[in-house]
């Protein structure tokens, strides 16, 4: 009798180990994935301002027609070619997407910070008679990452290693990351690891070089682009930077 | 105090009110004893200051718009001067004041101030521009010393025809000089912003001249590159920035030089804040500002800076550049059109 109550203790006791440890796991699964939609979307605004660089920079046009509504058409269209995910139906989304519950709430408030970022800068998109005015994937980016940071309990942030905005300067284990990734060919992994002893989770989602970023970025390195800053003399392909996503585990 | 002399006291004043130039008086016993709850008490109580910019750029003085990491910001030098007031007002009330930048359109910033919506306003703005829309309002020291109104080309002929006709009027001793710079842009058809001191200017010495009004510098160089009839044969406006502009933006342009090769002024101004008329010890208070910050070299600095120096002003306005209320800017920029005005 004695020693079948303690069979059950014992059972009782790995059962409980076993399951915070299936908990945690589950939970880092979660988050990693979240992280990684969050920088997708990201991605997706920075790729859709790219896309509409010419309109935006037309020093002929007023009106731009570049509204609020028409970029998250545009995001939602191009985060949808990125990972088969609706945003317009994330509360409905199929099983089958394994879209995690943090991402279900974390995605829309990108999106109204990116929102909110595209509405504020109106007053300078829709300048006639100016071209280029410096509203460009980078500057949509750290607004946007910042607006979102400040409202939600996950940091997504913008980093190089030798990022042009001080604020975009890379930590310790960024810095770290991005030497890792600049070593590396042109891949589209990402990287993900717990610090501070498992209690945060970290992603690290390089960003590549294109052919447009190359006007500014590119050859001859040392001289100075249309915002003023000197050329680092990049190629396509190399790498340019990341989207870090930093998430509490296991405290929210 | 008796009955008597406090009847008498009153009297004085009631007299005081109704005789024209009682204002002086005012302003001598507003000097004496300041009013409670004067301009300069109720900026440092708030914490903040109205400062209006015009909308449409002046560069170097006024930059466009435009978007940095940190959001929508304007820069140029009457945004580095602002910095450099507020903080100057921050240290005099003992607590930080930020500066609430109003960009409008350069026409409703005399309007806004007179309305009490703005404390002051800055924009290159001529303190020796004589029009009847400038009443109601006072000018500081001056910021910015030799800036003036001159004019700006893409013809050769057009330049070589102006220096004829300074020629010309050179040599009649009896034209003051008024006339000989005035009648310098006869016969050519001439773009000014509006309400500026160079449309005013325009207005004032009416010659035998097109006049073709635009909203804006921008509007005005949209008009001329569409070769839109009548073609501008020169565009007036403000010496330092036509400088700017045909030096770094719109090379295709020069400025209009006498046979020496000197610029040619039409006059000269010098630059300064505009607060309102009313607004005696603020006014005492950014002269004193000025002071300080001329003694200090500083706005000798900025001059060198934004006029003399090499640098894009994106990462300026990324560096330095000052958020402004978007809530009180116009939904956006419209650069506005051009006209011919009318019986010219």
């Amino acid at each position: 009798m004695r020693r079948r109550a303690w069979m059950i203790l014992a059972a009782a006791v790995l059962l409980t180990t076993l399951h915070a440890s299936i908990g945690l796991a589950v939970e880092r699964a979660e988050a990693e994935e979240a992280a990684r939609l969050l920088a997708k979307l990201l991605e997706s605004g920075r790729a859709v301002i790219e896309r509409n660089q010419s309109l935006i920079d037309d020093p002929h046009k007023g009106e731009k027609g570049f509204t609020p509504e028409l970029f998250e058409q545009q995001v939602v269209a191009e985060f949808h070619a990125k990972t088969g995910i609706d945003l317009k139906a994330l509360p409905t989304a199929p099983l089958s997407l394994r879209i995690p519950p943090l991402a279900k709430e974390l995605l829309p408030a990108l999106m109204q910070a990116s929102r909110d970022v595209i509405r504020d800068a109106q007053v300078v998109i829709n300048q006639r008679g100016i071209g280029y005015k410096n509203f460009i994937p980078a500057t949509y980016g750290s607004q946007a990452s910042a607006r979102f940071s400040k409202a939600a309990h996950v940091r997504l942030k913008q980093t190089a290693i030798q990022p042009r905005n001080p604020k975009n300067e890379p930590d310790e284990y960024e810095a770290s990351v991005l030497k890792w990734l600049s070593a590396r060919p042109r891949a589209e992994a990402y990287v993900s690891e717990l610090t501070e002893e498992g209690r945060t989770l970290r992603v690290v989602m390089p960003i590549y070089y294109a052919k447009d970023c190359l006007a500014c970025h590119g050859e001859p390195k040392g001289d100075l682009d249309i915002s003023g800053y000197p050329k680092e003399g990049h190629r396509e392909g190399d790498l340019a930077g990341a989207i870090t996503v930093t998430a509490p585990l296991g405290n929210r | 105090m008796t009955t008597e002399v406090w009847f008498s006291r009153v009297w004085i004043f009631l007299a005081c009110m109704v005789l024209s130039g009682c204002g002086l008086l005012i302003d001598a016993v507003e000097q004496v004893w300041p009013v409670a709850g004067s301009k300069v008490d109720i900026i440092c109580e708030r914490g903040r200051v109205q400062v209006g910019l015009a909308m449409e750029p002046f560069r170097p003085f006024v930059f466009p718009t435009i978007w940095t990491d940190e959001g929508a910001r304007v820069t140029g030098l009457d945004v580095e001067l602002t910095r450099a007031m507020t903080e100057e007002l921050s240290r005099r009330c003992g607590h930080p004041v930020t500066p609430v930048l109003h960009l409008v359109r350069f026409r409703d910033l005399f309007r806004l101030l007179n309305e009490g919506h703005l404390d002051w306003f800055v924009s290159a703005v001529a303190t020796n521009t004589p029009a009847p829309s400038r009443a109601g309002v006072a000018y500081s020291l001056p910021y910015f010393y030799g800036g003036g109104i001159s004019g700006i080309t893409t013809s050769a002929t057009v330049l070589e025809r102006v220096r004829a006709n300074v020629r010309e009027q050179a040599m009649h001793p009896a034209a003051d000089r008024l006339a000989a710079t005035s009648h310098a842009l006869d016969g050519l058809t001439i773009a000014v912003q509006d309400e500026t001191s160079a449309y005013y200017y325009a207005e004032a010495n009416w010659g035998a001249n097109r006049l073709i009004v635009c909203d804006s510098l921008p509007a005005a160089f949209e008009y001329a590159d569409a070769q839109t009839e009548p073609r501008i044969d020169i565009i007036l406006g403000a010496q330092p920035v036509l400088e700017y502009m045909v030096k770094r933006v719109r090379k295709d342009w020069s400025l209009l030089t006498r046979d020496s090769g000197r610029p040619l002024f039409l006059t000269k101004a010098d630059y300064g804040v505009v607060v309102a008329e009313e607004s005696y010890r603020l006014r005492w208070l950014v002269n004193d500002l000025l002071l300080k910050l001329d003694e200090s070299g500083r706005l000798g600095e900025m001059r060198t800076r934004w006029l003399d120096e090499e640098y894009a002003f994106p990462r300026r306005a990324s560096l330095e550049g000052l958020p402004f209320d978007v809530e009180k800017m116009a939904s956006h920029y419209i650069q506005g059109t051009c006209r011919i005005r009318p019986g010219s």
